[in-house]
């Protein structure tokens, strides 16, 4: 009870500085998927047409991911030095995996006789590929966006260990500070929240965009028109 | 294979350089208008980094960047070398001399600042600006009450007292070479009649409650104000001063010429009790360093009137 009056302390004393570094958190994780994305979805759209290569693409992402967060913030200091870019710089390489993966099983798994049918249409190959497999495999491309955002918005809390800023720096300072619990506390409830909003958010869009789901809304209405 | 491998490896270097060059709109500035400070992660570097932060942005259209929770001294040299951070908020003259610089200590406040400031401007083309005003180093510390009582002013007014006190001390200062118990006792000629090593947090609370008598406190804690509690004067000059300054690089003081009469002007304006009090703020009060720092300078009018 104790704690959670300090943490409503905390806020009120400190409400535009935790707000500041919300935003600047957020920022950091959305810029690494952002840019993740403009690299991944068009590597994993070609590895889907190359499929030799996708073992060797994947399974590199893969390597990536398994490497500690610390350990490649630390090593990535050494090259690019302190500060923001270092840390969105990391959190493109994680969201990388993701990505990839996803877009590739998306694109894989487009049906046949859709593609087939495009072609019969006289689509040309990006035609096929803008009007009939990114529409359906958008869901499952947003789903990886999804998964790298949740990520990120966790791993960006490292970042404060090379000068970075963002909630992990309400965090530290919590651990600074005698009885600092509902300082940590204040930083790690909106960083928990962010990745739960995200989530939520980007589930919202993944839903809208899915092909599937439109079909089955306007099946249930053909049902009702034709019980009516 | 590993023909592949190194090129993208190669090819993820050379990213990582050029991404590290690049500024992203909301999180940094063009890199030639953008002015890192460095602190460490205590709230006295913190709530100095976020005054100078904010005298800069006061005076000048410069962007600043903070650069938060450097490890210690040290780092934020190699870190002023490699150009991750164009000035260190709150550098130690005691600290520095014994570690970048690699000095013998020197017991003069005023020679050990004059000795860092033609020693970083040689060897490093380096800075280093007049104190703040704060001294952020050991001192024995009582109560308000056995001062009063017994009139204690200065460390050499212990001695008639000093076989039935009880001293405490932070874990490592008994058995420290140079400026630990040892050393102090060849200086002062006495010695306490019982020390008891402690976590230093442990200290100020310690002598509040009468466990002990004298305790060795960081003179710009809060908690000494908290406790109300009093600092003696080193009167002997024991302790190597810690006089506290910013440190900026001379190629981002030519770049921005304005930079040096902004840091200028902190100087001399926070005194150790002051600081003691921001100190407080944050560590027993909970507010952010960059919150204190903005109410400081509104306060004091961002020094407006001092030239």
């Amino acid at each position: 009870m104790e704690t959670i009056h300090d943490i409503v302390y905390y806020y009120s004393q400190n409400g535009a500085y935790v707000w500041e570094q919300f935003y600047r958190h957020f920022l950091m994780s959305a810029y690494g998927v952002l840019f993740a994305a403009i690299v991944a979805i068009p590597l994993g759209i070609f590895i889907a047409r190359h499929n030799k290569l996708s073992v060797w693409v994947i399974s590199l992402a893969n390597i990536v991911q398994t490497i500690p967060a610390l350990a490649m913030l630390a090593v990535l200091m050494l090259v690019m030095g302190l500060g923001t870019n270092t840390v969105v710089f990391s959190l493109f390489l994680y969201s990388l995996l993701p990505i990839i993966k996803n877009t590739y099983t998306g694109i894989r798994n487009v049906d046949h006789a859709l593609l087939e049918s495009g072609k019969a249409m006289g689509m040309n190959k990006f035609q096929v590929l803008w009007m009939v497999e990114l529409p359906m495999a958008m869901s499952v491309i947003m789903a990886g966006l999804r998964m790298a955002l949740v990520i990120t918005i966790g791993i960006a809390t490292i970042g404060t260990f090379i000068g970075a800023g963002g909630l992990g720096d309400i965090i530290l300072r919590g651990t600074n500070v005698t009885d600092g619990t509902p300082i940590i506390l204040a930083g790690a409830i909106p960083t928990a929240l962010m990745a739960v909003i995200a989530d939520v958010v980007m589930g919202w869009l993944e839903r809208k965009l899915s092909p599937i789901k439109k079909r089955k809304g306007s099946l249930k209405k053909n049902l009702r028109e034709q019980a009516a | 294979m590993l023909k592949r491998k190194r090129l993208l490896i190669t090819l993820l270097l050379a990213l990582a350089v050029l991404m590290s060059g690049c500024s992203l709109p909301g999180l940094s500035g063009a890199a030639d208008n953008t002015i890192k400070v460095g602190t460490m992660s205590t709230s006295e570097s913190q709530i100095m980094g976020n005054i100078v932060r904010l005298m800069i942005e006061h005076y000048s259209d410069a962007k600043v960047e903070m650069v938060n929770n450097l490890g210690s001294s040290i780092v934020q040299h190699q870190a002023m070398m490699n150009g991750d951070i164009d000035i260190s908020a709150t550098r130690y003259t005691g600290t520095d001399l014994a570690g970048a610089l690699a000095m013998d200590s020197v017991k003069d406040p005023e020679e050990a600042l004059k000795i860092v400031q033609r020693e970083f401007l040689k060897r490093f083309d380096q800075t280093w600006f007049d104190s703040y005003g704060f001294a952020n180093s050991y001192a024995f510390t009582v109560t308000r009450e056995l001062a009063g009582k017994e009139n204690l002013k200065m460390v050499s007014d212990l001695e008639p007292l000093v076989s039935n006190l009880k001293l405490g001390v932070d874990n490592s200062w008994l058995k420290r070479k140079g400026d630990g118990y040892q050393g102090f006792v060849e200086e002062y000629g006495f010695e306490f009649g019982k020390t008891f090593p402690m976590q230093i947090g442990l200290v100020y609370e310690a002598a509040a409650n009468g466990k002990m008598d004298v305790v060795l406190a960081y003179t710009t804690d809060g908690r000494i104000k908290a406790n109300d509690l009093q600092v003696l004067e080193d009167d002997k000059h024991f302790f190597p001063p810690y006089d506290t300054s910013a440190v900026a690089r001379n190629d981002v003081l030519e770049a921005h010429p304005e930079l040096e009469g902004i840091l200028q002007k902190l100087s001399g304006t926070i005194s150790t009790e002051k600081m003691q009090e921001l100190n407080y703020e944050a560590d027993g009060k909970m507010k952010e360093p960059a919150i204190i720092a903005e109410e400081f300078l509104e306060e004091n009018d961002y020094f407006e009137t001092k030239k």
